[in-house]
Protein backbone atom coordinates (compact mmCIF):
# COMPACT_ATOMS: atom_id res chain seq x y z
CA UNK A 1 0.00 0.00 0.00
CA UNK A 2 2.81 2.20 0.42
CA UNK A 3 4.66 1.74 -2.74
CA UNK A 4 0.88 2.47 -4.44
CA UNK A 5 -0.01 5.17 -2.62
CA UNK A 6 4.08 6.74 -3.65
CA UNK A 7 3.02 6.00 -6.93
CA UNK A 8 -0.17 7.51 -7.22
CA UNK A 9 1.41 10.60 -5.94
CA UNK A 10 4.39 11.03 -8.50
CA UNK A 11 1.90 10.26 -11.05
CA UNK A 12 -0.22 13.16 -10.09
CA UNK A 13 2.82 15.02 -9.94
CA UNK A 14 3.68 14.32 -13.23
CA UNK A 15 0.75 14.35 -15.50
CA UNK A 16 0.84 17.82 -14.19
CA UNK A 17 4.62 19.34 -14.66
CA UNK A 18 4.25 18.81 -18.28
CA UNK A 19 1.43 21.27 -18.43
CA UNK A 20 1.36 23.99 -15.67
CA UNK A 21 3.84 26.80 -14.96
CA UNK A 22 6.07 26.65 -11.82
CA UNK A 23 3.67 28.28 -10.13
CA UNK A 24 0.71 25.68 -10.60
CA UNK A 25 3.63 23.08 -9.59
CA UNK A 26 4.15 25.33 -6.29
CA UNK A 27 0.28 25.36 -5.92
CA UNK A 28 -0.70 22.34 -6.69
CA UNK A 29 2.61 21.13 -3.94
CA UNK A 30 1.25 23.24 -1.09
CA UNK A 31 -2.12 21.60 -1.50
CA UNK A 32 -0.89 17.76 -1.09
CA UNK A 33 1.07 19.30 1.83
CA UNK A 34 -2.06 20.84 3.85
CA UNK A 35 -4.30 17.89 3.07
CA UNK A 36 -1.41 15.58 4.17
CA UNK A 37 -0.91 17.36 7.57
CA UNK A 38 -5.14 17.01 8.06
CA UNK A 39 -5.02 13.26 7.15
CA UNK A 40 -4.83 10.38 9.98
CA UNK A 41 -1.84 10.46 11.67
CA UNK A 42 -0.94 7.07 10.13
CA UNK A 43 -1.14 8.54 6.69
CA UNK A 44 0.60 11.48 7.32
CA UNK A 45 3.72 9.69 8.47
CA UNK A 46 3.49 7.79 5.37
CA UNK A 47 3.61 10.93 3.11
CA UNK A 48 6.07 12.60 5.64
CA UNK A 49 8.41 9.77 5.15
CA UNK A 50 8.35 10.27 1.17
CA UNK A 51 10.90 12.13 -0.33
CA UNK A 52 13.33 11.89 2.84
CA UNK A 53 16.48 9.55 2.43
CA UNK A 54 17.60 6.42 5.21
CA UNK A 55 18.04 7.62 8.22
CA UNK A 56 21.33 8.09 9.66
CA UNK A 57 21.62 10.41 12.75
CA UNK A 58 19.68 10.51 16.12
CA UNK A 59 20.37 14.01 17.96
CA UNK A 60 19.00 13.38 21.46
CA UNK A 61 18.53 16.13 23.68
CA UNK A 62 19.53 15.60 27.52
CA UNK A 63 17.83 17.32 30.40
CA UNK A 64 13.78 15.99 30.56
CA UNK A 65 14.38 13.48 28.00
CA UNK A 66 17.63 10.80 29.26
CA UNK A 67 17.30 12.50 32.67
CA UNK A 68 15.45 14.88 34.89
CA UNK A 69 18.37 16.37 37.05
CA UNK A 70 19.87 13.01 38.70
CA UNK A 71 17.46 10.64 37.76
CA UNK A 72 17.80 8.87 34.58
CA UNK A 73 14.49 8.10 32.75
CA UNK A 74 13.06 4.55 33.25
CA UNK A 75 14.44 2.12 30.18
CA UNK A 76 16.98 4.79 28.65
CA UNK A 77 19.94 3.22 29.26
CA UNK A 78 19.19 0.34 27.30
CA UNK A 79 17.07 1.78 24.93
CA UNK A 80 20.18 3.83 23.70
CA UNK A 81 22.07 0.71 23.94
CA UNK A 82 19.44 -0.69 21.87
CA UNK A 83 19.70 2.17 19.55
CA UNK A 84 23.54 2.26 19.19
CA UNK A 85 23.36 -1.39 17.97
CA UNK A 86 21.23 0.02 14.76
CA UNK A 87 23.50 1.35 11.73
CA UNK A 88 22.76 5.22 12.51
CA UNK A 89 25.43 8.47 14.02
CA UNK A 90 23.82 9.33 17.52
CA UNK A 91 24.53 12.89 18.66
CA UNK A 92 23.57 14.46 22.34
CA UNK A 93 22.82 18.04 21.51
CA UNK A 94 21.78 20.29 24.77
CA UNK A 95 21.06 23.81 25.20
CA UNK A 96 22.00 23.00 29.28
CA UNK A 97 23.80 26.09 29.82
CA UNK A 98 24.89 25.61 33.47
CA UNK A 99 27.60 22.71 33.04
CA UNK A 100 30.37 22.24 30.71
CA UNK A 101 30.41 18.99 28.51
CA UNK A 102 32.54 17.50 31.13
CA UNK A 103 30.14 17.80 33.52
CA UNK A 104 27.68 16.85 31.68
CA UNK A 105 29.50 13.67 30.62
CA UNK A 106 30.17 12.70 34.62
CA UNK A 107 26.85 13.07 35.40
CA UNK A 108 25.50 10.61 32.58
CA UNK A 109 28.03 8.08 33.25
CA UNK A 110 27.17 7.93 36.81
CA UNK A 111 23.62 7.44 35.89
CA UNK A 112 25.58 4.78 33.40
CA UNK A 113 24.95 5.90 29.77
CA UNK A 114 27.11 5.00 27.55
CA UNK A 115 28.65 8.20 25.60
CA UNK A 116 31.62 10.09 25.00
CA UNK A 117 32.50 13.95 25.17
CA UNK A 118 32.92 14.28 21.57
CA UNK A 119 29.43 12.78 21.23
CA UNK A 120 28.04 16.44 22.88
CA UNK A 121 26.86 19.30 21.11
CA UNK A 122 26.14 21.96 23.37
CA UNK A 123 25.01 25.67 22.89
CA UNK A 124 27.90 27.14 24.93
CA UNK A 125 30.28 25.32 22.27
CA UNK A 126 28.06 27.43 19.47
CA UNK A 127 28.53 30.30 21.67
CA UNK A 128 32.51 30.29 21.90
CA UNK A 129 32.68 29.83 18.40
CA UNK A 130 30.88 32.92 17.69
CA UNK A 131 32.64 34.72 20.37
CA UNK A 132 36.06 33.65 18.71
CA UNK A 133 34.86 34.24 15.12
CA UNK A 134 33.54 37.87 15.67
CA UNK A 135 36.33 39.03 18.53
CA UNK A 136 34.07 39.70 21.29
CA UNK A 137 35.22 40.07 24.74
CA UNK A 138 32.06 39.07 26.57
CA UNK A 139 30.17 39.95 30.02
CA UNK A 140 29.41 36.38 30.92
CA UNK A 141 26.23 35.64 32.64
CA UNK A 142 27.02 32.20 32.98
CA UNK A 143 27.25 30.17 35.69
CA UNK A 144 30.55 29.32 37.52
CA UNK A 145 30.22 25.38 36.38
CA UNK A 146 29.86 26.06 32.55
CA UNK A 147 32.71 28.85 32.42
CA UNK A 148 35.11 26.00 31.85
CA UNK A 149 33.87 26.20 28.20
CA UNK A 150 35.15 29.73 27.73
CA UNK A 151 38.56 29.37 28.72
CA UNK A 152 41.27 31.09 26.76
CA UNK A 153 38.43 33.94 25.86
CA UNK A 154 39.33 37.32 26.90
CA UNK A 155 36.71 38.76 28.95
CA UNK A 156 38.36 41.77 30.35
CA UNK A 157 36.80 45.58 29.26
CA UNK A 158 33.90 43.34 28.09
CA UNK A 159 32.27 44.87 24.74
CA UNK A 160 29.38 41.84 24.33
CA UNK A 161 26.89 40.47 26.83
CA UNK A 162 26.70 36.41 26.90
CA UNK A 163 23.56 35.42 28.67
CA UNK A 164 23.10 31.62 29.88
CA UNK A 165 21.19 30.16 32.58
CA UNK A 166 22.51 31.88 35.53
CA UNK A 167 19.99 32.58 38.40
CA UNK A 168 22.78 34.20 40.31
CA UNK A 169 23.76 36.81 37.59
CA UNK A 170 19.52 37.44 36.95
CA UNK A 171 19.66 39.81 40.17
CA UNK A 172 18.67 43.84 39.58
CA UNK A 173 22.26 44.86 39.72
CA UNK A 174 23.75 42.85 36.95
CA UNK A 175 21.09 43.02 34.61
CA UNK A 176 21.56 46.44 34.68
CA UNK A 177 25.00 46.23 34.17
CA UNK A 178 24.19 44.23 30.80
CA UNK A 179 21.47 46.42 30.00
CA UNK A 180 23.60 49.88 30.14
CA UNK A 181 26.20 48.31 27.86
CA UNK A 182 24.11 47.06 25.42
CA UNK A 183 22.55 50.75 25.31
CA UNK A 184 25.56 51.73 24.42
CA UNK A 185 26.41 49.35 21.78
CA UNK A 186 27.63 46.04 23.02
CA UNK A 187 25.65 42.94 21.29
CA UNK A 188 23.46 40.24 23.19
CA UNK A 189 24.20 37.16 22.40
CA UNK A 190 21.84 34.50 24.19
CA UNK A 191 23.17 30.99 24.44
CA UNK A 192 19.40 29.52 24.04
CA UNK A 193 15.91 31.34 24.58
CA UNK A 194 14.33 28.69 26.80
CA UNK A 195 11.33 29.98 28.63
CA UNK A 196 11.56 28.10 31.72
CA UNK A 197 12.92 24.29 32.45
CA UNK A 198 12.08 21.78 35.21
CA UNK A 199 13.97 21.53 38.55
CA UNK A 200 13.35 19.35 41.37
CA UNK A 201 11.71 21.84 43.26
CA UNK A 202 9.18 22.81 40.37
CA UNK A 203 9.41 24.38 37.27
CA UNK A 204 12.19 27.48 36.98
CA UNK A 205 12.66 30.35 34.78
CA UNK A 206 14.86 30.15 31.89
CA UNK A 207 17.40 32.55 30.12
CA UNK A 208 14.47 33.56 27.49
CA UNK A 209 12.63 35.78 29.93
CA UNK A 210 15.78 37.66 30.73
CA UNK A 211 17.00 37.66 27.06
CA UNK A 212 13.27 39.16 26.17
CA UNK A 213 13.06 41.90 28.97
CA UNK A 214 16.53 43.06 27.54
CA UNK A 215 15.75 43.12 24.23
CA UNK A 216 12.41 45.43 25.02
CA UNK A 217 14.34 47.84 27.61
CA UNK A 218 17.43 47.99 25.02
CA UNK A 219 15.54 48.11 21.75
CA UNK A 220 17.37 45.37 20.03
CA UNK A 221 17.75 41.74 19.23
CA UNK A 222 19.58 39.19 20.70
CA UNK A 223 21.66 36.65 18.93
CA UNK A 224 20.20 33.56 20.05
CA UNK A 225 22.93 30.38 19.54
CA UNK A 226 21.41 27.23 20.42
CA UNK A 227 18.06 25.85 20.16
CA UNK A 228 15.88 26.31 18.31
CA UNK A 229 17.89 28.41 16.02
CA UNK A 230 18.62 26.17 12.60
CA UNK A 231 22.38 26.60 12.59
CA UNK A 232 22.36 24.85 15.96
CA UNK A 233 20.84 21.34 14.70
CA UNK A 234 22.74 22.05 11.16
CA UNK A 235 26.00 22.46 13.02
CA UNK A 236 25.64 19.09 15.06
CA UNK A 237 24.64 17.19 11.83
CA UNK A 238 27.61 18.59 9.55
CA UNK A 239 29.68 17.22 11.90
CA UNK A 240 28.30 13.94 11.74
CA UNK A 241 28.33 14.39 7.81
CA UNK A 242 24.53 14.09 7.04
CA UNK A 243 21.70 16.39 5.87
CA UNK A 244 18.26 17.32 8.11
CA UNK A 245 16.21 15.24 6.19
CA UNK A 246 18.53 11.58 7.22
CA UNK A 247 17.82 12.75 10.57
CA UNK A 248 15.72 12.73 13.80
CA UNK A 249 15.20 14.74 16.94
CA UNK A 250 14.21 13.60 20.35
CA UNK A 251 13.25 15.87 22.72
CA UNK A 252 11.00 17.42 25.77
CA UNK A 253 10.84 20.56 24.58
CA UNK A 254 8.11 20.63 21.98
CA UNK A 255 9.46 24.66 20.51
CA UNK A 256 13.14 24.05 21.34
CA UNK A 257 13.66 20.69 20.37
CA UNK A 258 11.06 18.94 18.23
CA UNK A 259 9.54 22.24 16.32
CA UNK A 260 13.17 23.71 15.79
CA UNK A 261 14.44 20.39 14.37
CA UNK A 262 11.79 20.25 11.91
CA UNK A 263 12.33 23.37 10.86
CA UNK A 264 15.95 22.78 10.44
CA UNK A 265 14.53 19.66 8.34
CA UNK A 266 14.48 17.05 10.61
CA UNK A 267 12.12 14.63 11.27
CA UNK A 268 10.87 16.11 15.66
CA UNK A 269 10.07 13.07 18.33
CA UNK A 270 8.40 14.94 21.06
CA UNK A 271 8.86 13.24 24.86
CA UNK A 272 6.14 13.54 27.68
CA UNK A 273 8.73 13.52 30.21
CA UNK A 274 10.67 16.41 31.54
CA UNK A 275 8.97 19.74 31.15
CA UNK A 276 6.61 18.41 28.61
CA UNK A 277 3.17 19.61 29.58
CA UNK A 278 -0.55 18.42 28.35
CA UNK A 279 -0.95 19.30 25.11
CA UNK A 280 2.09 20.66 24.35
CA UNK A 281 2.12 18.63 20.59
CA UNK A 282 -0.41 21.28 19.45
CA UNK A 283 1.49 24.07 19.81
CA UNK A 284 3.40 23.75 16.88
CA UNK A 285 2.89 23.58 13.10
CA UNK A 286 3.53 21.17 11.85
CA UNK A 287 2.81 18.91 14.62
CA UNK A 288 5.24 16.69 15.74
CA UNK A 289 6.02 13.39 13.54
CA UNK A 290 4.84 11.67 16.74
CA UNK A 291 4.53 12.37 20.41
CA UNK A 292 5.58 9.17 22.61
CA UNK A 293 5.69 8.82 26.48
CA UNK A 294 9.42 8.49 26.87
CA UNK A 295 12.66 8.66 25.08
CA UNK A 296 12.35 4.49 25.22
CA UNK A 297 9.37 4.48 23.12
CA UNK A 298 10.76 7.25 20.50
CA UNK A 299 13.70 4.27 20.13
CA UNK A 300 11.67 1.76 19.55
CA UNK A 301 9.59 3.35 16.64
CA UNK A 302 12.52 4.54 15.30
CA UNK A 303 13.83 0.98 15.21
CA UNK A 304 10.47 -0.31 13.86
CA UNK A 305 9.22 2.20 11.52
CA UNK A 306 12.24 5.26 10.61
CA UNK A 307 15.46 2.53 9.94
CA UNK B 1 -8.46 79.55 13.55
CA UNK B 2 -6.76 78.10 16.58
CA UNK B 3 -3.15 76.92 16.54
CA UNK B 4 -2.28 73.35 16.72
CA UNK B 5 1.31 73.74 16.60
CA UNK B 6 3.55 73.64 19.64
CA UNK B 7 4.00 76.51 21.66
CA UNK B 8 0.55 77.83 19.70
CA UNK B 9 -1.76 75.62 21.23
CA UNK B 10 -1.01 76.78 24.70
CA UNK B 11 -3.62 79.36 24.07
CA UNK B 12 -6.52 76.68 24.26
CA UNK B 13 -5.52 74.65 26.45
CA UNK B 14 -7.26 74.36 30.24
CA UNK B 15 -5.45 71.79 31.44
CA UNK B 16 -1.66 70.46 31.80
CA UNK B 17 -0.77 66.82 33.03
CA UNK B 18 2.63 66.61 34.53
CA UNK B 19 5.17 63.76 34.71
CA UNK B 20 6.66 63.25 38.38
CA UNK B 21 9.98 61.46 37.61
CA UNK B 22 12.34 62.70 35.35
CA UNK B 23 10.36 66.01 34.79
CA UNK B 24 9.87 67.47 38.90
CA UNK B 25 13.01 65.16 40.00
CA UNK B 26 15.51 62.41 39.54
CA UNK B 27 14.77 59.56 41.71
CA UNK B 28 17.97 57.98 43.82
CA UNK B 29 19.20 58.14 46.92
CA UNK B 30 16.87 59.54 49.50
CA UNK B 31 15.05 61.52 48.07
CA UNK B 32 16.32 62.16 45.10
CA UNK B 33 17.02 65.78 43.69
CA UNK B 34 14.94 68.29 42.56
CA UNK B 35 15.56 69.12 38.68
CA UNK B 36 16.50 72.70 38.26
CA UNK B 37 13.85 75.32 37.78
CA UNK B 38 10.70 72.62 38.15
CA UNK B 39 9.68 73.77 41.32
CA UNK B 40 9.29 77.10 40.37
CA UNK B 41 7.55 75.92 37.66
CA UNK B 42 4.70 74.05 39.50
CA UNK B 43 4.22 77.01 41.42
CA UNK B 44 3.76 79.09 38.04
CA UNK B 45 1.55 76.56 36.48
CA UNK B 46 -0.55 76.40 40.08
CA UNK B 47 -0.82 80.31 40.01
CA UNK B 48 -1.99 80.23 36.42
CA UNK B 49 -5.48 80.09 35.42
CA UNK B 50 -4.86 76.36 33.57
CA UNK B 51 -5.88 73.00 35.75
CA UNK B 52 -3.42 70.79 36.93
CA UNK B 53 -2.61 67.06 37.95
CA UNK B 54 0.09 64.64 37.86
CA UNK B 55 0.46 61.26 36.34
CA UNK B 56 2.96 59.12 37.21
CA UNK B 57 4.18 55.33 37.07
CA UNK B 58 5.91 55.82 40.68
CA UNK B 59 4.91 51.97 42.09
CA UNK B 60 7.96 52.10 44.57
CA UNK B 61 6.13 53.83 47.05
CA UNK B 62 2.32 54.34 48.33
CA UNK B 63 1.02 57.91 47.07
CA UNK B 64 1.25 59.67 50.35
CA UNK B 65 4.64 59.07 50.75
CA UNK B 66 6.07 59.66 47.73
CA UNK B 67 4.59 63.16 47.83
CA UNK B 68 5.32 63.77 50.92
CA UNK B 69 9.05 63.29 49.79
CA UNK B 70 8.44 65.53 46.95
CA UNK B 71 7.01 68.21 49.25
CA UNK B 72 10.21 67.82 51.25
CA UNK B 73 11.86 68.32 48.05
CA UNK B 74 10.17 72.20 47.87
CA UNK B 75 7.45 71.29 45.67
CA UNK B 76 3.62 72.33 45.98
CA UNK B 77 1.86 69.03 45.64
CA UNK B 78 -1.24 67.18 47.23
CA UNK B 79 -2.25 63.53 47.76
CA UNK B 80 -5.43 64.65 45.81
CA UNK B 81 -3.59 65.75 42.80
CA UNK B 82 -1.58 62.71 41.93
CA UNK B 83 -3.02 59.54 39.76
CA UNK B 84 -0.47 56.87 40.09
CA UNK B 85 -1.44 53.15 38.95
CA UNK B 86 -1.79 51.37 42.49
CA UNK B 87 -5.40 52.67 43.38
CA UNK B 88 -6.49 51.86 39.82
CA UNK B 89 -5.25 48.18 39.93
CA UNK B 90 -7.02 47.88 43.06
CA UNK B 91 -10.04 49.21 41.55
CA UNK B 92 -9.57 46.81 38.90
CA UNK B 93 -8.73 43.38 40.51
CA UNK B 94 -11.69 44.43 43.42
CA UNK B 95 -14.27 44.66 40.47
CA UNK B 96 -13.38 41.67 39.22
CA UNK B 97 -12.96 39.16 41.82
CA UNK B 98 -9.18 38.79 41.87
CA UNK B 99 -6.76 38.26 44.23
CA UNK B 100 -3.20 38.90 43.74
CA UNK B 101 0.36 37.67 43.90
CA UNK B 102 2.20 40.33 44.31
CA UNK B 103 5.67 41.17 43.32
CA UNK B 104 5.90 45.05 43.65
CA UNK B 105 8.36 47.35 45.89
CA UNK B 106 8.53 46.40 50.02
CA UNK B 107 7.32 50.33 49.84
CA UNK B 108 4.16 49.80 47.91
CA UNK B 109 2.58 46.68 49.98
CA UNK B 110 0.87 49.10 52.46
CA UNK B 111 -1.12 49.95 49.66
CA UNK B 112 -2.84 46.81 49.07
CA UNK B 113 -4.10 46.21 52.88
CA UNK B 114 -7.42 45.44 52.70
CA UNK B 115 -7.18 43.49 49.13
CA UNK B 116 -7.06 40.02 49.54
CA UNK B 117 -4.27 37.98 48.52
CA UNK B 118 -4.92 34.14 49.34
CA UNK B 119 -4.82 31.78 47.61
CA UNK B 120 -4.03 34.12 44.28
CA UNK B 121 -5.31 33.95 41.02
CA UNK B 122 -3.42 36.82 39.52
CA UNK B 123 -0.28 38.59 39.62
CA UNK B 124 -0.03 42.15 39.96
CA UNK B 125 4.29 43.72 38.96
CA UNK B 126 5.27 46.93 39.53
CA UNK B 127 8.56 48.79 39.80
CA UNK B 128 9.99 46.25 42.52
CA UNK B 129 13.83 47.39 42.00
CA UNK B 130 15.94 45.20 44.24
CA UNK B 131 13.15 42.89 44.42
CA UNK B 132 13.44 41.90 41.12
CA UNK B 133 15.22 38.50 42.21
CA UNK B 134 15.50 35.59 40.02
CA UNK B 135 13.44 33.77 43.76
CA UNK B 136 10.96 36.69 43.41
CA UNK B 137 10.73 36.68 39.44
CA UNK B 138 9.96 32.83 39.66
CA UNK B 139 7.63 32.44 42.36
CA UNK B 140 4.82 35.51 40.63
CA UNK B 141 6.35 33.13 37.49
CA UNK B 142 4.82 30.15 39.30
CA UNK B 143 1.92 31.20 40.24
CA UNK B 144 1.06 32.29 36.38
CA UNK B 145 1.87 28.57 35.01
CA UNK B 146 -0.43 27.07 37.80
CA UNK B 147 -3.32 28.83 36.62
CA UNK B 148 -5.90 27.53 34.00
CA UNK B 149 -6.67 31.28 32.84
CA UNK B 150 -3.31 33.51 34.11
CA UNK B 151 -3.92 36.96 34.39
CA UNK B 152 -0.88 39.12 34.83
CA UNK B 153 -1.29 43.53 35.57
CA UNK B 154 1.66 45.31 35.18
CA UNK B 155 1.48 48.96 36.53
CA UNK B 156 3.24 50.73 33.65
CA UNK B 157 5.10 49.37 30.95
CA UNK B 158 8.55 51.31 30.72
CA UNK B 159 11.57 50.22 29.69
CA UNK B 160 14.02 52.07 31.88
CA UNK B 161 14.14 55.32 33.66
CA UNK B 162 16.88 57.36 34.83
CA UNK B 163 18.47 57.84 38.57
CA UNK B 164 20.75 59.76 39.70
CA UNK B 165 23.43 56.73 39.25
CA UNK B 166 22.48 55.81 35.79
CA UNK B 167 19.51 54.13 33.84
CA UNK B 168 17.77 51.11 35.38
CA UNK B 169 15.32 48.63 34.09
CA UNK B 170 11.90 49.32 35.15
CA UNK B 171 9.04 46.97 35.20
CA UNK B 172 8.34 46.82 31.19
CA UNK B 173 11.55 44.80 31.01
CA UNK B 174 10.27 42.49 33.77
CA UNK B 175 6.51 42.32 32.59
CA UNK B 176 8.18 41.64 28.91
CA UNK B 177 9.65 38.57 31.02
CA UNK B 178 7.12 37.09 32.45
CA UNK B 179 4.96 37.74 29.02
CA UNK B 180 7.36 35.16 27.25
CA UNK B 181 8.09 33.01 30.36
CA UNK B 182 4.23 32.43 30.44
CA UNK B 183 3.18 32.83 27.02
CA UNK B 184 0.83 35.61 27.62
CA UNK B 185 -0.60 39.07 27.08
CA UNK B 186 -0.32 41.82 30.44
CA UNK B 187 -2.90 44.16 31.17
CA UNK B 188 -1.27 47.46 31.09
CA UNK B 189 -2.27 49.72 34.07
CA UNK B 190 -0.85 53.12 34.12
CA UNK B 191 0.31 55.01 31.25
CA UNK B 192 0.29 54.90 28.50
CA UNK B 193 -3.10 52.71 28.81
CA UNK B 194 -6.04 55.02 27.56
CA UNK B 195 -8.20 54.56 30.69
CA UNK B 196 -5.83 55.48 32.80
CA UNK B 197 -5.33 58.93 31.33
CA UNK B 198 -9.37 58.93 31.04
CA UNK B 199 -9.71 59.10 34.51
CA UNK B 200 -7.33 61.40 35.77
CA UNK B 201 -9.18 64.08 32.69
CA UNK B 202 -12.54 62.74 34.30
CA UNK B 203 -10.96 63.90 36.99
CA UNK B 204 -9.99 67.41 35.71
CA UNK B 205 -13.71 67.21 34.06
CA UNK B 206 -11.79 68.42 30.54
CA UNK B 207 -11.71 66.58 27.07
CA UNK B 208 -8.30 65.54 25.46
CA UNK B 209 -7.94 68.34 22.98
CA UNK B 210 -8.03 70.86 25.50
CA UNK B 211 -5.00 69.16 27.92
CA UNK B 212 -1.40 69.15 27.35
CA UNK B 213 1.00 66.39 28.48
CA UNK B 214 4.56 66.66 29.88
CA UNK B 215 6.68 63.87 30.28
CA UNK B 216 10.39 62.80 29.79
CA UNK B 217 9.22 59.21 28.39
CA UNK B 218 8.39 59.44 24.65
CA UNK B 219 6.49 56.32 24.11
CA UNK B 220 4.29 56.23 27.54
CA UNK B 221 4.01 59.87 28.65
CA UNK B 222 3.63 61.80 24.78
CA UNK B 223 2.45 59.00 22.82
CA UNK B 224 0.19 57.87 25.49
CA UNK B 225 -1.01 61.17 25.77
CA UNK B 226 -1.47 61.75 21.99
CA UNK B 227 -3.35 58.44 21.59
CA UNK B 228 -5.73 59.47 23.97
CA UNK B 229 -6.27 63.08 22.08
CA UNK B 230 -4.30 65.02 24.17
CA UNK B 231 -1.10 67.12 23.43
CA UNK B 232 1.93 65.53 24.54
CA UNK B 233 5.81 67.84 24.60
CA UNK B 234 8.63 65.78 25.90
CA UNK B 235 11.42 67.18 28.19
CA UNK B 236 14.50 66.61 27.59
CA UNK B 237 15.41 65.97 31.29
CA UNK B 238 15.04 62.49 32.81
CA UNK B 239 15.05 59.34 30.85
CA UNK B 240 15.36 61.49 27.58
CA UNK B 241 17.96 60.49 24.94
CA UNK B 242 18.65 62.10 21.44
CA UNK B 243 17.45 59.08 19.46
CA UNK B 244 14.15 60.25 21.01
CA UNK B 245 13.92 62.81 17.99
CA UNK B 246 14.13 60.37 15.49
CA UNK B 247 11.32 58.12 17.11
CA UNK B 248 9.91 55.88 14.28
CA UNK B 249 6.43 56.14 15.45
CA UNK B 250 6.17 58.52 17.91
CA UNK B 251 6.72 62.70 17.46
CA UNK B 252 6.47 64.65 20.33
CA UNK B 253 4.03 68.33 19.20
CA UNK B 254 6.96 69.90 20.94
CA UNK B 255 10.68 69.42 22.42
CA UNK B 256 11.91 71.42 25.22
CA UNK B 257 15.17 71.63 27.40
CA UNK B 258 13.02 71.27 30.51
CA UNK B 259 9.93 71.62 32.84
CA UNK B 260 10.79 75.40 33.54
CA UNK B 261 10.93 76.11 29.85
CA UNK B 262 7.76 74.47 28.97
CA UNK B 263 6.07 76.10 31.43
CA UNK B 264 7.64 79.92 30.70
CA UNK B 265 6.59 79.09 26.83
CA UNK B 266 3.47 78.27 28.00
CA UNK B 267 2.45 81.21 29.81
CA UNK B 268 3.42 83.96 27.40
CA UNK B 269 1.27 82.39 24.82
CA UNK B 270 -1.66 83.27 27.22
CA UNK B 271 -0.14 86.55 27.91
CA UNK B 272 1.79 85.95 31.49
Amino acid sequence: MFSLLIKQRFLLLKQFSCRVLDKRKQDLKKIISNTIHYCHPVVRQIFSMAGRRALKAVLIDLSGTLHVEDTAVPGAQDALHCLRQASVSVKFVTNTTKESKRNLLERLQRLNFDLQEKEIFTSLSAARSLLEQKQHRPLLLVEDSALEDFTGIDTSHPNAVVVGLAPDHFNYQTLNRAFRMILDGAPLIAIHKARYYKRKDGLALGPGPFVTGLEYAAECKATVVGKPEKTFFTQALSELGCSPSEAVMIGDDVRDDVGGAQNAGMLGILVRTGKYREGDENKISPPPHLTCDSFPDAVEHILQNLL
Amino acid sequence: MAATGWPGFAKSLKGVILDLCGVLYDSGEGDGVAIPGSIEAVKKLKASDLQLRFCTNETQATREKFVAKLQRLGFDISVSEVFPPAPAAIAVVKQRGLRPHLLVHDGLLQEFDGVDQTNPNCVIIGDAAEHFSYQNLNEAFRVLIGLENPVLFSLGQGRYYKETDGLKLDVGAYMKALEYACDLKAEVIGKPSLTFFQSVLNDMGLKPHETLMIGDDLVNDVGGAQYCGMKGVQVRTGKYRPSDEKHPTVTADGTVDNLAQAVDMILKQRGF
